[in-house]
């Protein structure tokens, strides 16, 4: 079984949340009327082989999956995954996963696209505990935006349902629109707690002579979207920002969050990929991703 | 051996005909009795509610002469001296059996797919089984047909969707709050169905209820019987703060709320969330202030067309609930145990 990588099975899991995005539309077309359990099975099998996927990953590098785009994206897909699986056993909350579903398997195909995963070195630059916190935190941050931007579609929907006196509002399976929008602010301050941990971490990270942490354009980027998700969060609690305005910022700070994440990477000078260089890289790329030619030899 | 039923329904006889032939609970153990001795029924049971009155019977007789039997009974019983013909219905196995389903499904019911006669039925059965009036197999068809019932409930959704004004009120409260237990009621106008709306309201949960009117006296008699409190009828946009969901039933010739008045009001709500139900006639909230932000404004028209919907909805349902009976009803058929049973008890 050593052909079978973890981007093999990464690849098994997009296909699962491919046909939980079919099953989806179906579900909306229907207006969440039948409230059954396929379409959580079939995220679910999709979540638990995006785990195996990123377990072969983290065991391969002796560390937390996170050091390039296609791991960061699959780690977040892995926070959305696994949060929306959560909370779909919440009462009147199973239909979550055909709102996150979608959104699964778009991101899943992009980060499967091969410029993504450069190989790593035999030892990945991003190792080591504050690394890996600082790493994970912000992506699970990412993951919580995720969901809440999910949340906030649902409430978007059911909103406008019931506004334009639509019969679906009444005849879906969905929960009630303060509890959805109970649950994106919840989701959103998680984000928050989050991404300012991971923020925290970062700046105790070493890094080169010269390099300034506030002066880096993802560091900057993350700061934006804080400040971002801190304003939505204090206008909605405090100052009495309505519903709707507050799940559109929402939805829209995550679009923003998922068009910009790697483009970023691109402009920082802190996290540029150190790699290998060009003979080292296919070694690397082989002790990475099939180790059993390594015990072989 | 064969289960027959006679009976008079909503559907057959109207209402001074059905309480000329209705049952008093208490009377229902002797009528049995009474039908058991005659040889009509070897086994028997009555069911009475104010949309219909029916015999269910095991007989030995054939069909015609125990449908005379019974009818003839059903006359004497209740010492009739009119004419029956088409005000009663009669039917042998296997239509008695598929009726049977059907009244405990709530498919006969006036609200189709309504679930209290699933407990008249019931209560109907266990006197007889009580009295010793049921045996084999009339114990077997009621417990198939309370089976056949509950599966149709959780199978279909015959029972889904609010088919009255306030229970569509109700509905709509509960997608857009959590709780209703922690929102607060203003009952503007002290009419029937505001009345009604607000029971509704209590019934899941609501605690605090505000009324007012122009007559102070019937807002005050509504606040009493509501066990909620009466404000002045000029003081209630002050109320606005506090409530969530406003119910309002004035004769107000035009429109007592509207944009203007609302949009300070929802200021001060900080944006609360607030559901609106207008069922005056002539409107007595400007259907504009749905455009406000958490507002959710329904008037009479957009609750009767929920009703309707689910009506329609259910009415839909019923053609996989009778595919559901047909089948329970030919797999009891042809059940060996109830068609060879002749034995009591």
């Amino acid at each position: 079984m050593a052909w079978f990588t973890d981007r093999h099975c990464f690849l098994l899991a997009v296909t699962f949340y491919g046909l939980s995005t079919i099953y989806s539309v179906f579900l909306w077309r229907k207006g969440f009327r039948r409230d059954d359990w396929v379409n959580y099975i079939l995220l679910a099998t999709g979540v638990a082989l995006h785990t195996l996927a990123m377990t072969k990953r983290g065991l391969s590098l002796h560390s937390c999956p996170v050091n390039n785009l296609y791991e960061a994206t699959t780690f977040l897909l892995w926070a959305l995954g696994l949060a929306s699986l959560a909370y779909a056993l919440l009462p009147r909350f199973k239909f979550i996963c055909a709102f996150a579903a979608p959104l699964l398997f778009t991101v899943g195909i992009f980060a499967l696209m091969p410029s993504l995963d450069p190989p790593h070195g035999l030892k990945p630059e991003f190792s080591g505990g504050l690394r890996s916190l600082h790493a994970a935190t912000i992506l699970q941050a990412y993951g919580a935006f995720g969901l809440a931007a999910v949340a906030a579609m649902m409430f978007l929907v059911e909103q406008r349902d019931l506004k334009i006196h639509k019969l679906r509002a009444l005849l879906s399976f969905l929960p009630s629109i303060q509890r959805l929008e109970l649950i994106t602010t919840r989701l959103v301050a998680v984000g928050f707690v989050l991404l300012t941990i991971g923020l925290v971490a970062g700046s105790f990270l070493p890094r080169k002579a010269g390099v300034s942490y506030f002066a880096d354009a993802k560091v900057l980027w993350s700061a934006l979207l804080w400040l971002a998700y801190l304003e939505a969060l204090v206008a909605h609690k405090f100052f009495g920002r309505p519903a709707r305005r507050f799940a559109v910022g929402i939805v829209v700070a995550f679009v923003f969050l998922l068009l910009t994440f790697g483009l970023t990477n691109k402009f920082s000078t802190l996290h540029q990929d150190n790699t290998p260089p060009a003979t080292n890289n296919v070694v690397a790329m082989l002790v990475t991703r099939h180790p059993s030619l390594v015990t072989q030899q | 051996m064969s289960v027959v039923v006679i009976g008079l329904s909503h559907r057959s006889a109207p209402v001074e005909l059905r309480e000329r032939f209705a049952f008093a609970d208490e009377t229902i153990p002797v009528a049995l009795q009474a039908l058991r001795d005659s040889g009509i029924a070897s086994e028997a049971a009555i069911l009475s509610t104010c949309n219909r009155v029916e015999i269910y019977t095991d007989t030995a007789l054939a069909p015609e002469a125990a449908f005379a039997g019974l009818k003839k009974f059903l006359v004497d019983h209740h010492a009739f001296d009119g004419s029956l013909d088409e005000e009663v219905y009669t039917l042998a196995e296997p239509h008695s059996l598929h009726h049977l389903f059907k009244v405990a499904a709530g498919l006969d019911s006036m609200v189709i797919g309504e679930t209290e006669i699933f407990g008249q039925l019931k209560d109907a059965y266990e006197l007889a089984f009580a009295h010793k009036h049921t045996g084999a197999r009339l114990n077997k068809a009621f417990q198939r047909a309370f089976n056949v019932a509950k599966h149709i409930r959780t199978a279909t959704n015959i029972q889904r969707g609010s088919v009255s004004v306030m229970s569509a009120a109700v509905e709509l409260a509960e997608k857009i709050f959590t709780a209703l237990s922690e929102h607060e009621v203003l009952i503007i106008g002290a009419g029937e169905t505001s009345e009604k709306t607000a029971r509704a309201l209590q019934s899941r949960g609501v605690k605090k209820i505000t009324v007012t009117n122009r007559s102070p006296e019937r807002a005050a008699a509504l606040a009493a019987e509501l066990g909620g409190r009466a404000v002045p009828f000029d003081q209630w946009p002050a109320e606005f703060e506090r409530i969530d969901i406003a119910i309002s039933s004035t004769a107000a010739p035009h429109h007592i709320l509207d944009r203007a008045t609302l949009e300070p009001l929802m200021r001060r709500r900080r944006n609360r969330p607030l559901l609106l139900i207008d069922i005056a006639v002539p409107r007595d909230i400007d259907p504009a202030v749905n455009e406000l932000e958490n507002v959710y404004l329904y008037n009479v028209d957009d609750l009767q067309s929920i009703a309707a919907e689910y009506l329609k909805l259910r009415q839909e349902e019923a053609a996989r609930c009778e595919k559901i009976i047909a089948e329970k009803v030919a797999a009891l058929l042809q059940a060996n145990k109830f068609s060879t049973t002749d034995g009591h008890r």
